[in-house]
């Protein structure tokens, strides 16, 4: 026979911990309140008949956030055949609270007291024995996180299943609360089960909404028992709910004051120390400032880098050399090689005019030319070599057969030991199996290069990701929620969205994931649509490209992309706010936050693979078809009339291009109406940088500098990657909200857009009546959404208390 | 009596009266913020508060905070 065991307890008194060591899983654990959103179960390790649920936390059974709902209608509805209820021993007293609630509902239950370590250490002593008695119930001493205790408890909690003892409760509430009790159980809940009856009575006496609904209690036996609770609230002064709960804290005191010994009273502790400096009002931010430039430079710049650099070029290039072993030789033969053959007299004085002409991209050639690194020559001429060739100063002559020939001469492999990259290793085997070229290509510049794009970005994620679990697992992430909100609580948003948006700034797809532990559906829905408008690490390349050629490399342009999501973020959230499907009081701002505490490697390493594995796993799916259509549609077009396949396919005569020239009339009034950018902006849908790609810094000769800057914010906040569009999908759990948030961000993106474009034409002297026509009556539109005044949806809550 | 959110950091004060609407009132109470109980104030940031109560330590938004009478 099957056993069912549930797991009940406080938010973050390590119901999940335990869990994962019950069943062996591996369930991320976090130090935050809200880490186990559904319920979950798993098989007893040491008895396949025990099924284990863990639930969330919670902190009574009068529910308050979705969480709490999903526990209570568990316990009540399914009734497991045990309770194992979880109290963390370091606050014994809140968690003493739950205790009593759950102990009514006449479940067999057991105690654990959990991180008695802890309790150890600071010298206080807890008498589970003395516990064990006044509650009914036994008690056993753990440390889910030294595993100590452990199969005991289990043991007890199966035997005690087994045995279907009923729970009841030791506590009982004074006189006239008693005599109310009594009279609504032999009022009305007689029929039911013995040991269910005295839940139901407290509820019923505590008015609780849902319970009453559930039973439908005759209209003449319901006024009766009003008169009694009427009664009951007259004598002690105070109304039904009140009365319960103290009389529930008052019990709770007697049993702290004969069980629990503190070894020194008052005080602060470690943790409130720590609190009072980094929740401090003056300090609050500069600290949080501090700790995430730390957190970013060495995930995006120094570590991060490094290992994106060996993905791209290593492992999904060339290949690599074991741990750098002749790299740096490799390098001197061709540094040696280009000063000599490349960096000729002719083309430094070619360049050098370019210099004075000044012709963007010559100054970083010459640069290189001069530092005789050929790698750093090689990544400037690759970027402006066009540029120059363009304005006359063509060096190609002498650079492209000069690197041909050391490309043929210097190998990497006879340098140290040379790893070849999977795209190397995967042609030289298909070639040996003499495979079909269309096929050869498919599969390494469709596939393989696709992927690998995007591949690319793990290993700075992963990163990432750790410092990210580091500062969640130690506490730190809900102080920056408390701090954050103030700020956040202005346009609609709650201080817990700021770290998926935090987090989208390198990639949205964690970004979008993060927004999980936000509690209340509304604010987890607006942070999931506006997260991406930040720009990811993916949308550096567009935005580099376009003030390389368009802006003169203007410093200005990359925060003016930063500028612009924040903003895009407050518009929305104000405006999304006021609509109907948004409206609602925001949910105040209530959190435990837990004790600081090292979290351990395995946590952190377990949070930083679950997110990590899933933007991988997408990598395989999504993103692998789409590079698929991609390469097609690049690859087969119609040359010279005729429809086929070639590797040298000019864009225009491709199908992609071909569909470019038929939608982008769509942007014509954004001002980039030209097939290039509306290729680009298709590829931006596989990933960002796609679409620097598309373009070659030539292509913008045709566009102003405000055609270019409307472009780069339309790529900036339509839609996302697809990637991140699985990940919105993903944690919307529905298709008519994704759609939604895609086609949010497509409207908000083009509405932007027109209006730069527009009024930009305007200030310039160039009008387009129509077009400011329209950018007129869209920022008249957008200007009203924001100030129409804050109307409390009626309809909507009379609804929501219906289906409660 | 006073709302919460007027009290000085590390003012250790009494609970007098709880207000706001059921839901509210209830999660605080589940909290441990019941009256007769104390409080212990963190820190304070523009009227949202981190309070000590009951032994574990509990962040309160301003609108939430100002329902608290010590």
């Amino acid at each position: 026979m099957e056993i069912k065991i549930a797991l009940a307890g406080n938010p973050n008194c390590g119901k999940t911990t335990l869990f994962n060591l019950l069943t062996g899983s591996n369930q991320f654990v976090g130090n935050w309140p809200g880490v186990t959103v559904e319920k979950k179960e798993g098989r007893l390790k040491s008895d396949k008949n025990v099924i284990i649920t863990d639930l969330p936390g919670i902190y009574s059974l009068s529910p308050y956030t979705p969480e709490e709902v999903v526990a209570r209608n568990y316990l009540i509805d399914e009734r497991p055949d045990a309770i194992l209820n979880i109290i963390d021993g370091t606050n014994l007293e809140r968690n003493l609270y739950l205790t009593t609630q759950l102990a009514e509902l006449g479940i067999p239950m057991i105690c654990a007291v959990n991180m008695i370590d802890v309790v150890r250490k600071n010298g206080d002593t807890i008498n589970t024995e003395q516990l064990s008695k006044r509650l009914g119930c036994a008690v056993c001493e753990i440390s889910a996180l030294k595993g100590t205790g452990i199969k005991e408890t289990a043991d007890l909690a199966v035997k005690t299943a087994q045995s279907g003892e009923k729970m009841i409760p030791q506590h009982s509430f004074c006189g006239c609360v008693e005599h109310a009790l009594a009279h609504i159980e032999e009022a009305f809940l007689h029929d039911l089960p013995a040991e269910q009856q005295r839940w139901y009575a407290v509820k019923i006496f505590e008015r609780d909404g849902k319970v009453l609904e559930k039973l439908n209690i005759p209209e003449d036996t319901l006024s009766h028992i009003e008169n009694d609770i009427a009664d009951c609230e007259k004598e002690m002064d105070d109304d039904a709910e009140s009365i319960i709960t103290n009389e529930r804290y008052i019990y709770i005191a007697e049993l702290i004051k004969e069980c629990f010994k503190k070894k020194k009273k008052g005080g602060l502790t470690i943790s409130d120390k720590i609190d009072r400096i980094i929740t401090n009002r003056f300090l609050a931010l500069p600290i949080f400032a501090v700790v995430m430039i730390i957190v970013y430079y060495i995930s995006w710049t120094s570590v991060g880098t490094l290992l994106t650099d060996w993905t791209n070029d290593g492992l999904f290039g060339d290949g690599w050399h074991l741990f750098g072993n002749g790299s740096a030789q490799y390098e001197q033969a061709q540094d040696n090689f280009a000063a000599e053959n490349i960096f000729t007299d002719e083309v430094k004085a070619t360049v050098e005019q370019a210099v004075d002409a000044d012709v963007i991209g010559a100054a970083e050639i010459l640069d290189a030319i001069d530092g005789g690194a050929f790698a750093d020559f090689d990544e400037a001429y690759g970027s402006y070599g066009e540029e120059l060739a363009a304005c006359g100063y063509d060096i190609s002559g002498i650079v492209d057969p000069a690197v041909e020939t050391m490309n043929d001469t210097i190998d990497p492999a006879d340098y140290g030991v040379w790893v070849p990259g999977i795209p190397v290793l995967v042609e030289t085997g298909l070639d040996n199996i003499n495979c079909v070229e269309w096929l050869k290509r498919l599969i390494v510049d469709g596939i393989i290069g696709g992927v690998g794009a995007v591949l690319g970005f793990v290993p700075q994620m992963l990163v990432l990701f750790i410092f990210l679990a580091f500062l969640e697992a130690c506490g730190y992430m809900a102080r920056v929620a408390f701090v954050m909100d103030r700020i956040f609580r202005r346009f609609g948003l709650s201080g817990k969205s700021f770290i998926p948006m935090l987090i989208g700034s390198g990639c949205g797809v964690p970004g979008v994931m993060a927004s999980r532990t936000i509690e209340n559906e509304r604010d987890r829905r607006m942070t999931i649509m506006t997260t991406t408008f930040i720009p990811c690490g993916a949308k550096m390349p567009i935005i580099a490209l376009i003030a390389a050629a368009l802006f003169h490399g203007a410093w200005w342009l990359a925060p003016s992309a930063y500028f612009i999501g924040v903003a895009a973020i407050i518009v929305s959230g104000i405006m999304l706010k006021k609509t109907k499907m948004f409206a609602g009081d925001p949910a105040p701002f209530v959190m435990e936050l837990p004790a600081y505490h090292l979290p351990t490697f395995g946590n952190v390493m377990r949070s930083m693979w679950e997110r990590g594995s899933s933007f991988i796993k997408k990598a395989g799916t999504i993103i692998l078809l789409s590079s698929i259509f991609i390469w097609a549609g690049s690859s087969f077009g119609w040359t010279d009339g005729v429809f086929g396949f070639s590797t040298e396919m000019e864009l225009a005569n491709s199908i992609l291009g071909k569909i470019g020239s038929a939608i982008c009339w769509i942007f014509a009034p954004l001002g980039f109406g030209e097939p290039t950018a509306a290729v680009a902006t298709i590829m931006g849908l596989v990933a960002k940088e796609e679409v620097v790609g598309v373009f070659g810094v030539l292509d913008f000769v045709a566009m102003t500098s405000l055609a270019g800057y409307s472009f780069l914010v339309f790529n900036l906040l339509c839609a996302p990657c697809f990637a991140a569009i699985g990940a919105i999908r993903r944690e919307m759990n529905s298709a008519k909200w994704t759609w939604f948030a895609i086609g949010y961000q497509c409207c908000f993106a083009y509405a932007v857009s027109l209006m730069i474009y527009q009024f930009g034409l305007l200030f310039t002297g160039n009008v387009n009546v129509l077009g400011l026509i329209f950018a007129l009556a869209v920022f008249a539109f957008i200007v009203y959404m924001l100030a129409r005044p804050y109307r409390e949806n009626v309809k909507l809550s009379k609804k929501k208390t219906l289906k409660v | 009596m006073m709302p919460m959110t007027l009290a000085n950091v590390g003012d250790e004060l009494m609970i007098r009266k709880i207000g706001g609407n059921s839901d509210t009132k209830r999660f605080l109470e589940s909290l441990g913020f019941v009256v007769g109980g104390t409080v212990t104030i963190v820190s304070e940031l523009s009227g949202n508060v981190i309070v000590n109560v009951k032994g574990s330590r509990v962040a309160v938004s301003k609108d939430m905070a100002k329902r608290v009478m010590v």
